[in-house]
Order: C-alpha cells, then structure tokens, then sequence
C-alpha cells in the first residue's frame, strides 16, 4: 500500500537576519497510513520542523512532501490552508485553545470551516468530546479545565473534522506523569481504533514507547543516515 | 454568521478595556457630532423661512448708528407697514455672569413688528404706558424669580447708561426665552443721541422684500448715513458669516478629534491583535485562510468603533432632545437637534476609523507565519 505521507530530499533553510540556518538537511522518509511515529531528537535537530511541513504550515526550501497522493510542498498558502482544514489535525504543547470559547466551541472551530449544519456541527463536537471523556465539560472554558482536561479538548478538536493525518508536537511536554500517560493512552487508541495516522514529536522516550515507531534526527537528518554520513566521512 | 460568536468573544476579551475605550470613542464621537451639529445649524441659521420683515442698518457697519431721522423716509416707501427701531444693548444683572440679551425698542410697534412674540394685552399696554418699563422672556423670569412689578437695574455692557426698569410684562417665544426687552425712548432719553442700530421694516409684500431693499438703500444712497437693507434671512447671515474663523476652528477640533481616535484606537487595537498571535497562529494552523483572519479582526474593530459612535451620537441625540439648548445658548443655536445627515457623517466616520486604525494590526495578523505564530509562546 502506497505510504500516507511521502517526504522526499526535504531540505529546510531559515533565514535569521544575514544567516542561512540549515534546519534538514536531506530527508527522505515514509509514514504509512495508520501509523503512529515518534520524532525524537535532540533541539535543533529539526523534528518540529518536520512535522511543520508535514502537516502543511511551512515549506520546504527543496524537496517534496506528498500525503495522501497530493503534493502538498507545490500548495500556495491559501490551498494549503483549505488542505490543513479537511486533513490535518493539531495538537500542540501548550493546547492552545482560545481562552474566551468554551471546550465546546473550541472543538467546533475547525468545523466552522465547513458546510456542516449547526446541528451537525453539534453532533460532531458531542461525539468527539465524548470520545475524549470530557462530554460532562462541554461548557467549560479552558481556565476552569486542568492541564490534562485542556489537552483532551485540543486533542478532541483535532479529530473533531475527522482528520486524514493527527500531528503533535510535544503533547505531553507541559502535563504531569499521569495526565502524560493518559493523553497518550488516548493518542494510541485513535491510532488503533480509529486507526490515525499520528506523528508525534517528544522529548520524553516513554512517550515515543506509545508510538509504533520512533525516528531519531540529528543534525537535520534521520539518524541512520547521519550515521552513514558519519561513516563516510 | 457562524463565526458572530467569536468575534462577539474578542470584543469583550479584556471587558475593561473595551469599555474604556467605547467609552473615550463615545466621549469623542459625542463632541464631533456637537461640532459638526453645531457647524450645520450655523450654516442653516441663515436659510430660516422668509419672513415678512427687512432690516435696515448703516452701509458702514452694524455699529454704526443711524439717525432717527430715517424713519420718517422709511414710512413713505411704497409697501412698508410699519417700522421699528431696535437697539443690541448688552448688559448684565447684578454680576457679569448674569448676561443676558438686553434690547431697546419702540415698545408700541413691537407687537406688530415681531408677531411671533406672544404677551397678553394687559401686559403689552403697562409695558407701553411705562417708559421705564420692560417685557422679559420666560426663561429670564425664572432664571433670577423675577415677578412682575419688580424693579431691577441692569448695568451697562457698551453703552453709557445703566437701565432701571420695572418689569411690566412677561413675553413668550419658542426660542428667544432669554431677552429683556425696554423702551427704545428710555435708551435715548438717557443718552440723548437720537441714533438707532436697525431699522426692522414689516412689509407688506413679502415677494417684493428685493425690491424694496434696493428702493431703501437708494433712497439713502446720498446721504451721510447711508443704509444697507437685508432680509432677516440675509441679517442672520451676517452672524453666520462673521463666525468664519470659528467654523475653521471647529472643523479644525473635529478633524483632530477624528485623528486621534484613529490614534488611540490603533495602539488598542495593535495590542489586541498582539495578545492574539498564538490563536491566530493556531487559527491559521486549523485552516483560518487570510482572508476570513483578516475580514474577522476587521469585524470586530469596526463593531468596536462604531459602539463608540453609538455611544456618543446616541448619547448626544437624547441629549439634546431632553435639553433645549436654545434656551441655554440665548437663541444663538435656535432648533438644535442632532440632524440624520450628522449622526451619517459619524457613522461612516466610525467605520472609516475602524478601518484606518485596525487595518494595520489586521493585515500583520492575517500575514502572519504560523511557525511564527507559533514560536512566540513555544
């Protein structure tokens, strides 16, 4: 089967002021559809950039980038930003969710991008609260939540649009051991019983444990193959 | 609107400083819409319905006296009914706070000459029989609880005569509520000048008024005072025309007012937006294009400038829909009422400080990277 995403010689310069920051160097990588993978690396080695461009909120300066058969490093900003909208969910450390909207409307924003009814809009955001738990905290703001409630929500508003691919970058990086553990518990039964495709972006090796598979960057480049360049030279 | 919401929720974010700044808008907006109100009825003033009156001051300038010779000539103009002489005197009542319109008049003639004045017959005919006497408007009445009969001095504002009069009469009229009124003989007996400020001449025709004025002026054309006749529409604009400067300097107050709403509400609204770069960066992420970003935090700048409009212009129209102004200005802003066409020119105001203020921190949020949107918090 034809991998999910597809990423190909991806290289990522940033330019700081009169510098060239070489963030990857040369990726070539395929996640298969229903994966969960965990991007682990020292800082600077380039995981969140990665995901960024996998997930579609950055470019790569060479290379391609394709999922679900759609080249989407060829996408401009506004095509890129309708794509994000039907196929990518985002968790992120911090939730991020908009402190004036409740857990509800938070988990419906995504949806307001689409031609859903308001009553199938509340269908939606009712099913994905409860598959997160937090259907009894439907009208909470997020400063009346916990750290791990509000990461539940992000994690609900995620997958509220039915995502093709769930991106998350350090999920678990600002919660206690016991909301890390249930965070990512419920990160792995999307995987398994929704069968999501993750990628995930940790620190911490126990979370990458949850994930089926874990690669390591280094220097902006997998592991292995920093370890060949090594070699080489 | 499905994203009303949202845009209902920032509004209100920081509740203080929303209404902090509705309300400085609405304090801003309340005093442009009482300049450019106050602006328009100067410019209307001169346009009141014809009357059937002209008057007639000296060619050189209103404070120039003319004599009282001129009457008699006045009379034999074909189509003139009557005429009366009339004289701005100025003054006060015990302190100079307490000034007031003070005029002499030929007390027999005001009745005919100004018809829209109303005072009982009892009343007009004491006042007549009564060289030292004096009608005053209701709202001069009440201000100092004057009763008729009272004797009262007032002291002088130009001339040198401090009148003493007694009150024989009060006199009602929808704008002029604030005039005492004395007899014009009183005035010139003290002053033995036998010189007037104006002629107010009721004519019989009403369309001939053009005619009649040049016919007056010709008459005098010769003499050593000669005369320039008005219509009391051309004679109101006199007033209106010498407040030239005064209209610069309001237009003047308004347009800095405009300014520096737009100021303000550009450094609020550029620390709003600034607060907010994570969630649109998050907003954007989830697929928020540019465009509706933009067109959101545009919504809601505007919704905000023009809650400042409400504010004030509303705030304004009640205003002065409760209080006669006219009363309180003397008659100088007869009819005050804040126009459509003001509260119009407020509203697109509103919109365009809005837009001008707002436009800028919109357009850097909506441009704005999402990774760098992001990295800002991370």
């Amino acid at each position: 089967m034809e991998p999910l995403v597809q990423i190909h010689s991806v290289r990522k310069v940033y330019h700081r002021d009169a510098f060239e920051v070489p963030v990857l160097n040369g990726i070539t990588l395929d996640v298969p559809r229903g994966d969960f993978l965990a991007l682990m690396g020292p800082s600077g080695s380039g995981k969140t950039t990665l995901l960024n461009l996998i997930a579609g909120i950055d470019r790569p300066t060479a290379g391609s980038i394709t999922v679900d058969g759609r080249e989407i490093s060829r996408f401009n900003e506004s095509a890129l930003a309708s794509w994000r909208a039907r196929h990518v969910g985002f968790i992120f450390q911090l939730y991020n969710l908009i402190p004036v909207l409740n857990a509800f409307e938070n988990v419906e924003l995504p949806l307001l991008l689409t031609k859903l009814s308001k009553k199938e809009r509340r269908e939606h955001v009712e099913a994905a609260l409860n598959i997160v738990g937090l259907g009894d905290r439907m009208f909470h703001y997020p400063r009346q939540l916990s750290g791990g409630q509000e990461q539940r929500v992000a994690i609900a508003r995620a997958v509220v649009t039915d995502p093709t691919i769930i991106v998350a970058d350090e999920p678990t990086g600002d919660l206690d051991a016991k909301n890390a553990e249930e965070t990512l518990d419920l990160l792995q039964q999307l995987n398994i019983e929704f069968e999501k495709t993750i990628v995930m972006v940790t620190h911490d090796p126990k979370a990458a444990q949850h994930a089926k598979h874990t690669l390591h960057l280094e220097k902006g480049l997998l592991a292995e193959s920093a370890a060949a360049q090594a070699a080489e030279a | 609107m499905k994203f009303a919401k949202l845009i209902r929720r920032n509004l209100f974010r920081n509740k203080l400083r929303s209404f902090l700044m509705i309300v400085l808008m609405g304090a801003i907006f309340f005093l442009v819409a009482t300049l450019i109100q106050i602006l328009t009825t100067f410019e209307t003033m001169g346009g009141a319905p014809t009357s059937d009156r002209l008057v007639v001051q000296s060619a050189f300038s209103l404070a120039t006296m003319l004599p009282y010779s001129h009457e008699q000539k006045l009379r034999q103009v074909p189509g003139v009914v009557e005429v009366c002489k009339s004289q701005w005197l100025g003054g006060y009542y015990k302190e100079r706070r307490n000034t007031f319109a003070i005029l002499s008049l030929d007390a027999e003639k005001f009745k005919t000459v100004f018809p829209e004045f109303t005072i009982s017959d009892d009343e007009n005919a004491a006042f007549i029989r009564d060289r030292q006497g004096a009608i005053v408007g209701d709202d001069l009445m009440k201000r100092f609880g004057w009763k008729i009969g009272d004797r009262i001095t007032l002291h002088r504002e130009i001339f040198p005569f401090d009148p003493e009069v007694t009150i024989r009469g009060v006199v009602h009229h929808t704008v002029m509520g604030s005039v005492l009124y004395l007899h014009q003989d009183y005035f010139n007996e003290a002053l033995k000048w036998n010189r007037v400020g104006t002629f107010w001449v009721k004519v019989k025709d009403p369309n001939q008024m053009a005619a009649l004025s040049q016919q007056i002026d010709a008459a005098f054309k010769n003499s050593e005072d000669p005369t320039e006749t008005f219509t009391e529409k051309e004679f109101n604009r006199q007033f209106v025309n010498m407040m030239g400067n005064i209209k610069v300097f309001f237009g003047a107050i308004s347009f800095c007012s405009i300014f520096m709403i737009v100021l303000l509400a550009a450094i609020t609204m550029s620390m709003a937006a600034r607060e907010r770069v994570t969630e649109v960066a998050v907003l954007k992420a989830i697929g928020f294009g540019r465009g509706l970003i933009l067109g959101l935090m545009l919504t809601e700048f505007v919704v905000t400038t023009l809650m400042g409009f409400v504010v004030g212009v509303g705030g304004a129209a009640l205003l002065y829909r409760s209080i006669d102004i006219a009363k309180w200005t003397m008659g100088f802003l007869p009819n005050f009422r804040l126009y459509p066409s003001t509260a119009l020119i407020c509203g697109v105001a509103a919109i365009a400080v809005g837009l001008l203020a707002g436009g800028l921190p919109s357009m850097k949020s909506a441009n704005l990277s999402v990774v760098d949107g992001l990295r800002k918090v991370v």
